[in-house]
């Protein structure tokens, strides 16, 4: 340590007083507001004549004391996560845990309405453990390695999530109460939620606490690690199921709350707290008292609107500019372990194998096209009355496909990170808020409208990376990061917007889970053409692809101008995205799985990489596609979603095999 | 026989004309009228007007949502009403497609089907009464039967008169809630169904705060806490709802959980038209009576 660095150590402490003096400010202009004494009286007696002061003691206090308690197990779980995971990306939900609690409160609401009168509590513990036990039972021969725990918890995440958005789509009326809990209301109405909360979080931060030491060895890379004698896997284990069990605690009483479990360690850490107890310590206060002082500054503006201001989703949504604004100034380390892993072999003969695809992709798309269900039944037909119908689904699936499944090759191999893929780069995320901004907002939005108004969020989006990213030479640490507060303020504008119950709501969803519902074949052709140029545009990049992902070193000496390659690689990403995502919303999640299919089946070198890649999202949308339209005829399951469960299958049997 | 009587000449040329119209009237009468929508609203104002439309999107969702009047048997499932089956839809042919504005971006392509027609119901700048009437009227327009849809509107503000003069004396305000956890309700207020039933009914509403453009506001429960007005609560309670009220603090405060005043009326469409508005209106003042003759 420098004497510098002694003379003047920074601690979070300045910012956790000034966070402190906003909270009693307050909850002090709050309580005065009517009486303060009786206020405060009423935290342990309330008097029952008095409406207030019931109000006070059944509904103020507990949301109080819920958002402190909220706010520190959510920090507490953060640190251990990104400390466990060795990556700054890392969020108490990172396992799937709100994924899986959210579908197990759907599942038990349709199926099994019995088990919710037990109590909804346990309903989503349940289901955010069987996220979690599904991501270590996958992830448990490979060590736990944290590249691997991270990637598996992501397509969990998405596959959980994608069956929650099907019985989401086809249910919308039974399933809209779920909305409120999806956005994170701190609302209470008694101390109930309270009481099962505390011990557990007490639990889980004495365990967190003796956890400390052999926690700290995990800054170390994995050889050193070992040769202290730890047992990495179990350490693992022990780190993440605490973050964990706390996750599910909180998720369970109040809903998905973000931001405060991504932010709190990033920004303590910031501040200057360094080593791992500091770390926990300062985080656990500060996510506290962040999401306190959010909520009662929220609490200020209830009743203006006629909708509820859900805590969970406007914090992350306040708090997506904050983390932007965070990112240029965040002290990243070169971390070990963050570069993709490597799955399966390298095929021989990548020619035949990509020949292989292609000849599958056309098959299933000429099935796409002829055989489909009527009124009477299964029906083979060359009829244009009804192949109109099919043609521009067809081509809209297959080139959105490829568009995404190039992208997400692009960013992968431009971070060198596995967790990559375009949807998480913000650019679809900002597009999407464009567009559901445009279906409240404007009275009766036509398609060309939703088009113009989608391409310019996607722009505003990029403009957003390239403004936050331009000091760093477009680092791909940063750049990710920066994706992740856009994708967070999406997630944040859709989840309120869902909770508040508008009708119009159905067609955000339809929209959202990535349907070529919407595409008429002028678009469509218009798809496939971008799809084709812009896979011809980016082959004369393979040579940074291939070096790129060796690190920033290794490509600098042989000579890459690595801003520009970045730059451009970039901007390459971010026409295919918006390209795709008009089409077909920003949900597929082809971009991610894509890419990770095409290695399992042995594509290594950038260029049978890309070709592999497209093919297979070629040929996953059109598969998926076509299987929604069927599944359950009428009915239809939008093929991004289908694309999302179909490759999640795949792509989860590939991460359980061992090397 | 002869055709030199007058008579029989002219009776001849009556009956001629009489087949020759016939033949003309015939092949329309012989192919009803097949009509398509995708919005429950309209389903159920079809289904009030006497029409059976041939095709509705989410029919069984239609039936536990707005239930009565039920939908007929030979209805054909269109699928979801934001991404109706285009396919399944083309091959019925219809001769009109009901949407309201909510499904306006799908047009351009249901237009290439049949022609289309925007119905609006619930929009902010007009009385929701009045432009319930007049859906009404439109949607007969279409289907060719103006004399139902007076038939419709005279029934329902009939009931609506008759139900009115059924009232204890003083009825007192109301506060309309919905549940949709254990934490948060949808109340009720301007520019919905439940508010422009009140209105016929002359009942005051409670609630004071503002409502979205559908009617509701959604709030946490503490905000029924401090308001005077009996609550009505319209089913149905999410499961395990009721369960998780019982141990509420907050909830068992509410003065009209207190004095057990609290009213429960069975399941009824929210953004409903007027069949929707009479079987509401029914159930209340059903439930209004009975309270006041046990209280009395």
């Amino acid at each position: 340590m420098s004497t510098a660095n002694l003379a003047r150590p920074r601690t979070p402490a300045l910012l956790c007083l000034g966070l402190v003096i906003a909270l009693l400010g307050l909850a002090g202009a709050s309580l005065t507001g009517h009486d303060l004494t009786a206020g405060l009286s009423a935290l342990f007696q309330p008097s029952l004549q008095d409406t207030e002061s019931l109000v006070r003691h059944y509904a103020w206090w507990p949301r109080l004391a819920m958002a402190l308690l909220a706010g520190s197990g959510l920090a507490l779980a953060g640190v251990l996560m990104q400390q466990v995971l060795r990556n700054p990306l890392a969020a108490p939900t990172t396992l799937g845990v709100a994924s899986g609690a959210n579908l197990a409160l759907m599942a038990a609401t349709l199926l099994a309405p019995g088990l919710l009168v037990i109590g909804r509590e346990w309903v989503a513990l349940a289901g955010g453990s069987g996220a979690m036990a599904l991501v270590f039972a996958l992830t448990w021969r490979r060590g736990l390695s944290p590249v691997v725990v991270v990637l598996a918890g992501l397509v969990v995440n998405l596959y959980f999530g994608a069956l929650g958005m099907v019985l989401l789509l086809f249910h919308q009326e039974a399933l809209k109460g779920l909305l409120v809990w999806g956005a994170g209301s701190l609302a209470q109405n008694g101390w109930g939620d309270a009481a099962f909360l505390a011990p557990r979080l007490a639990l889980g931060g004495v365990a967190a606490w003796l956890l400390l030491r052999p926690l700290a060895v995990l800054e170390l890379d994995d050889a050193s690690a070992k040769s202290l004698g730890v047992s990495l896997k179990h350490l693992r284990l022990a780190g993440l199921g605490v973050a964990v069990f706390l996750t599910g605690c909180v998720v369970s009483v109040v809903g998905v709350i973000g931001f405060i479990g991504l932010a709190a360690p990033n920004i303590v850490r910031l501040a200057g707290a360094r080593r791992l107890g500091e770390r926990l310590l300062w985080s656990t206060l500060l996510g506290a008292l962040l999401l306190a002082t959010t909520d009662l500054l929220l609490q200020r503006f209830a009743g203006t609107l006629p909708t509820l201001i859900p805590t969970g989703a406007t914090t992350a949504a306040l708090g997506a500019p904050l983390l932007l604004w965070l990112i240029p100034r965040l002290k990243l380390e070169q971390r070990p372990g963050t570069a993709a892993p490597t799955f399966g072999r390298r095929h021989p003969v990548p020619g035949r194998l990509a020949a292989m695809m292609a000849i599958a992709a056309l098959a299933m798309a000429v099935i796409a096209l002829l055989v489909g269900q009527g009124r009477a039944g299964w029906l083979l037909t060359g009829d244009w009355a009804v192949l109109e119908w099919r043609l521009p689904r067809l081509l809209a699936a297959a080139g959105s496909g490829v568009l995404l499944a190039v992208a997400g090759t692009l960013i992968q191999r431009l971070t060198a990170n596995s967790m990559a893929s375009p949807e998480i780069l913000g650019i679809s995320g900002g597009s999407a808020i464009a567009l559901i901004s445009a279906i409240f907002l404007l009275p009766v939005p036509g398609n060309l409208t939703l088009v113009v108004v989608g391409t310019g969020g996607a722009l505003a989006a990029l403009g957003v990376l390239l403004l936050v990213n331009r000091r760093s030479g477009f680092r791909p640490e940063r750049l990710l990061l920066s994706g992740v507060a856009i994708t967070a303020l999406f997630d944040a504008v859709r989840a309120i917007v869902l909770a508040g119950g508008d009708p119009r709501g159905q067609q955000v969803i339809a929209w959202l889970s990535g349907s070529t519902y919407y595409v008429d074949l002028p678009a469509a052709l218009a798809v496939a053409g971008a799809a084709i140029v812009l896979v011809l545009i980016s082959q004369p990049f393979t040579r940074w692809l291939d070096i790129l992902p060796l690190g920033a070193p290794t490509a600098r000496s042989l000579g890459i101008e690595l801003d520009r390659a970045r730059l451009s690689l970039l901007l390459l990403v971010a026409l295919l995205t918006a390209s795709a995502t008009l089409v077909v919303g920003p949900l597929s999640f082809v971009g991610l799985l894509a890419p990770h299919m095409a290695r399992l089946l042995g594509f290594a070198r950038a260029r049978m990489h890309l070709a592999g890649a497209a093919l297979i999202g070629a040929l996953l949308m059109v598969a998926a596609d076509w299987l929604g339209r069927q599944l359950l005829f009428p009915e239809e399951i939008p093929a991004g979603l289908v694309a999302s469960l179909v490759g999640g299958t795949y792509f989860l049997w590939g991460l359980r095999r061992p090397h | 026989m002869s055709l030199s009587n007058p008579c029989r000449r002219l009776a001849f040329v009556q009956l001629a004309l009489l087949l020759l119209s016939l033949l003309v009237i015939l092949p329309v009468r012989g192919e009803p009228l097949r009509v398509a929508t995708l919005d429950w609203t309209l389903a159920e104002t079809l289904v009030a007007l006497g029409v059976e439309p041939t095709a509705v999107a989410q029919v069984d969702a239609y039936h536990d949502w707005v239930g009565k009047p039920a939908l007929p048997p030979s209805v054909v499932d269109l699928g979801l009403r934001t991404q109706p089956n285009l396919e399944l839809l083309a091959s019925l042919e219809p001769h009109h497609i009901l949407i309201s504005p909510m499904f306006a971006n799908l047009a351009p392509r249901l237009s290439r089907i049949a022609p289309v027609e925007h119905l609006a119901l619930y929009s902010p700048d007009i009385e929701t009464w009045r432009e319930m009437r007049e859906l009404t009227r439109r949607v007969a327009a279409l289907v060719d039967r103006p004399n139902a849809a007076e038939m419709l509107i005279a029934d329902t503000e009939a009931t609506l008169a008759k139900l009115r003069k059924q009232l204890p004396a003083n009825p007192g305000p109301l506060l309309m809630a919905q549940f949709m956890d254990e934490r948060h309700v949808r109340v009720f207020g301007d520019n919905g169904l439940y508010q422009a039933v009140l209105d016929r009914l002359g009942i005051d509403n409670a609630w004071p705060g503002k409502t979205n453009a559908w009617g509701f506001a959604l709030v946490g429960i503490e905000a029924l806490a401090g308001l005077e007005g009996r609550l009505v609560v319209v089913e149905p309670y999410p499961a395990g709802v009721e369960a998780a009220l019982g141990d509420s603090g907050l909830w068992r405060s509410i003065p009209s959980v207190r004095d057990n005043s609290l009213i429960t009326l069975p399941p009824v469409w929210s953004f409903g038209a007027l069949p929707s508005a009479q079987r509401f209106a029914e159930t209340l003042v059903a439930a209004l009576t009975e309270q006041h003759d046990e209280h009395g």
